[in-house]
């Protein structure tokens, strides 16, 4: 058992470090950077930092040299988040591009594609969203409805997309939809390039329980897509769609250090917080919930480096990773409800007149519920440890 | 990075596994419980044969002179099949304690004969009326000239009937406190003690009142020194604790497999029941407290063999969730296997009586939230 990092693994780290002191958006870290999420402003700022990203070499470090990448390794890539995370870095506007289609991309599309594409990615020229759900198909993804019907070397697309992440500031989508009804529905499904600018797609967006605007519905009407911006073969999507997936192994541990960083936080806000004059970290009852709470991120945290040092002699992603997100997702959710249920009634104060730390606990307590639902449902988690890492039967209905 | 046990300590594991096949897992158990200790007790020779009494006892003491670490794989194998006897106490408790603190005298004594598997060591701590607190340790030792004169009565005392020593607190000095407490080693040859066994709800463990009635022993067979032996005990504990993680791992290990053959192969409504999300779901939450425990247990481990900072945190929740999760995962498998789990038929209950048997076993599990708490500087 080694727990430590490799001198080259800690001379990286210090490169980034250093990287961030210079970069980091003024006043960043001292919190004074406040931009109205819904703005263009903010739109502009995270395409800013993206690019700044790009400049500095740190866009996507795990993607080979000929694409801008710095070819990291799985450690460096660990290294990488906990500092990103340590800091509080700004979000990643281009997340799809950068983690799920360029990756993606580079393994199955054309030269054409890669060309056409890739580079704009790593910039930031051009911001990407996921066109995988739709109203009634959501953990069930094969379910789509959405047509692509071929007219010449044009493909004419109608139908529906929700909960579409960045869908409202995105240049191009990685959209799935069905191109022939065939006995087996996971046949028939095709993914195409769009492009986002067109008349034939309009966006709406949905406002979710945080009041935020991160998503939306995605309208296609006679949306046109051409045969070049096909990805894969026609027919033959489901392939993409689950290269597509396992390329989303980064985000885990990412996760789970935000939450070993949410953790200290809500120790913080624990010490802070006074129950006749003495402060709640003192209370038994919190205490013994803080213990709680502390020992199963740990163990979260431990199972996460458990799995990557599998993955690690392995050289590939297993089920595992969803063990992780399963955990972490759930444990956030735990995590921010004890946040607001340590302040009183004063726990239900919001935005502006929030007690505390500008509604961080309370912003991130809304937002939590979303956690256990996007990027798979605590449920469909569990079906794909039960069947791929348990062995037990599938699903009726699958 | 590697957060694993090495190949070594994973080949170790499939002796020790292969041997447990040989004699039937838990056939060994339930034969103890229905009072047959004779076979427990060649199988106890078995694994010694192995090495597994001497892996963690320094060389010079006859030992293999491995780690904390080592001991995990073995603990996890004799979890699984709920080896009785007193393993734990002699090997994760006894052992570190003496490489420690003991005497060069007390070290020759004891650690070849630990590690040749001919001597195993219990713990009496708690008394009747008492709780795992310093100030209900009453049992009282005057010591005068050399000879130190134990008085007073010891419960929960387990296997007594087959350890060769026990650790005893005793009350050397006036006090209500940790102070005072001296850690006594006494030789159950040496001594008359009266025995009174008490019913455990856990058959694979025996449990006994223990009076001292003007014992007499030698004040060389004090571990560590006089009036801390609280101190001392804390200390062992650590690694106690930390082993105790891994052999209820094993346990749990043992469960999902069961549960989950089970779901497999059992069929209701034409399907086997592993298919109904009702049970899957519940099988996974199982797998989750599994896996997460034994992410605890083996940084616990770690964090002892290495003297790590964080060491007092990392074991005390270790335990604590450990040892809730055992009981929890041991539970459901009941629920899962439906009538025939509720019966003394199959190995289920065996392991809910062992989980409540450890929830409390040597410090309790609120004890354990509080030492974390305090581990942590709140």
């Amino acid at each position: 058992m080694d727990f430590s990092f490799t001198k080259k693994e800690e001379q990286f780290r210090q490169e980034l470090r250093t990287w961030l002191e210079a970069n980091l958006p003024d006043g960043w870290l001292q919190g004074e950077v406040q931009l109205d999420k819904e703005s263009k402003e903010y739109e502009l700022f995270l395409r800013d930092w993206q690019k700044k990203l790009y400049e500095g070499g740190w866009a996507a470090i795990a993607w080979p040299k000929q694409y801008g990448g710095r070819n990291a390794t799985l450690m460096e890539e660990i290294v990488y988040q906990q500092e990103m995370v340590r800091v509080k870095a700004p979000p990643l506007i281009n997340y799809v591009g950068l983690h799920m289609v360029a990756p993606t991309l580079m393994q199955i599309g054309t030269e054409e594609q890669k060309e056409k594409y890739i580079e704009k990615i790593i910039t930031g020229e051009e911001v990407w969203c996921q066109g995988y759900s739709e109203p009634n198909a959501g953990s069930d993804v094969a379910a789509i409805q959405t047509t692509a019907v071929k007219d010449g070397d044009r493909w004419i697309i109608n139908g529906q997309k929700v909960w579409t992440s960045f869908g409202h500031v995105a240049d191009r989508c990685f959209l799935i939809t069905r191109t022939s009804r065939l006995e087996k529905k996971h046949k028939g499904i095709t993914v195409f390039l769009l492009d986002m600018h067109q008349p034939g797609v309009e966006t709406r967006p949905i406002v979710s329980m945080d009041g935020q605007k991160d998503f939306n519905e995605v309208y296609l009407n006679d949306a046109i897509a051409y045969d070049a911006e096909i990805i894969g073969q026609v027919d033959e999507g489901w392939k993409v769609i689950i290269a597509l997936l396992m390329h989303e192994r980064t985000g885990i541990g990412g996760q789970v250090f935000t939450l070993e960083q949410q953790f200290n936080d809500l120790v913080a806000l624990a010490k802070e917080l006074n129950d006749e004059d003495e402060p709640l970290i003192k209370n038994p009852f919190i205490r013994k919930t803080m213990v709680d709470l502390y020992t199963r991120s740990r163990g979260s945290l431990l199972n996460y480096y458990r799995n990557l040092t599998k993955q690690l002699k392995n050289g590939h992603p297993g089920a595992e990773s969803s063990m992780d997100k399963l955990l972490v997702s759930e444990l956030t959710k735990e995590l921010f409800a004890q946040a607001i249920s340590m302040q009183g009634h004063h726990g239900v104060l919001w935005k502006e007149n929030a007690l505390m730390d500008r509604s961080y606990w309370q912003d991130n307590y809304l937002y939590s519920f979303g956690q256990t639902i996007g990027g798979g449902t605590s449920e469909i988690q569990k079906n794909t440890i039960a069947e791929r890492i348990l062995g037990l039967p599938k699903d009726m209905g699958r | 990075m590697d957060f694993s046990l090495n190949q070594e300590q994973e080949m170790f594991r499939n002796y020790v596994r292969k041997y447990l096949d040989d004699v039937g897992q838990t056939k060994v158990a339930r034969e103890f419980t229905e009072g047959n200790t004779s076979s427990f007790q060649a199988l106890y020779a078995g694994l010694a044969e192995l090495g597994c009494a001497s892996v963690n006892v320094s060389e010079e003491n006859g030992g293999m002179g491995l780690g904390q670490l080592d001991l995990v794989p073995i603990l996890e194998e004799t979890g699984r099949a709920l080896l009785p006897g007193l393993y734990l106490e002699t090997n994760a408790l006894a052992v570190p304690l003496l490489e420690r603190f003991g005497t060069e005298e007390q070290k020759a004594k004891y650690l070849s004969a630990i590690a040749s598997g001919e001597h195993t060591f219990t713990v009496a701590w708690l008394e009747p009326s008492g709780n795992y607190k310093p100030s209900n340790v009453k049992l009282s030792g005057t010591l005068q000239d050399d000879v130190l004169t134990l008085n007073g009565v010891k419960s929960l005392v387990p296997d007594v009937e087959l350890a060769n020593s026990l650790l005893v607190l005793v009350r050397t000095s006036e006090g209500q406190g940790a102070e005072g407490i001296s850690l006594v080693i006494v030789d159950c040859d040496d001594v008359s003690l009266q025995v009174q066994p008490q019913k455990n709800m856990d058959e694979t463990r025996l449990l006994a009142e223990v009076t001292f009635n003007n014992v007499q022993v030698s004040s060389q067979q004090i571990l560590g020194t006089i009036d801390h032996g609280w101190d001392v005990l804390q200390e062992g504990l650590l690694s106690f604790n930390a082993a105790l993680c891994s052999s209820i791992v094993g346990s749990m290990e043992k469960i999902v497999e069961t549960a989950v053959e089970y779901a497999n192969i059992r069929e209701q409504f034409n399907q086997p029941i592993g298919r109904f999300q009702a049970i899957k779901h519940r099988l996974v939450d199982m797998k989750m407290d599994l896996e997460t425990a034994r992410s605890l247990a083996y940084y616990a481990n770690w964090a002892i063999e290495s003297d790590a900072a964080d060491k007092v945190e990392a074991v005390s929740s270790a335990r604590l969730f450990a040892t809730e999760a055992f009981i929890k995962v041991a539970s459901q498998s009941i629920q899962i296997h439906g009538g025939i789990g509720f019966t003394e038929e199959i190995d289920c209950h065996l392991y809910v009586k062992r989980a409540r048997f450890y929830e409390n076993y040597l410090g309790s599990t609120q004890q354990y939230y509080e030492q974390a708490a305090v581990a942590l500087g709140w």
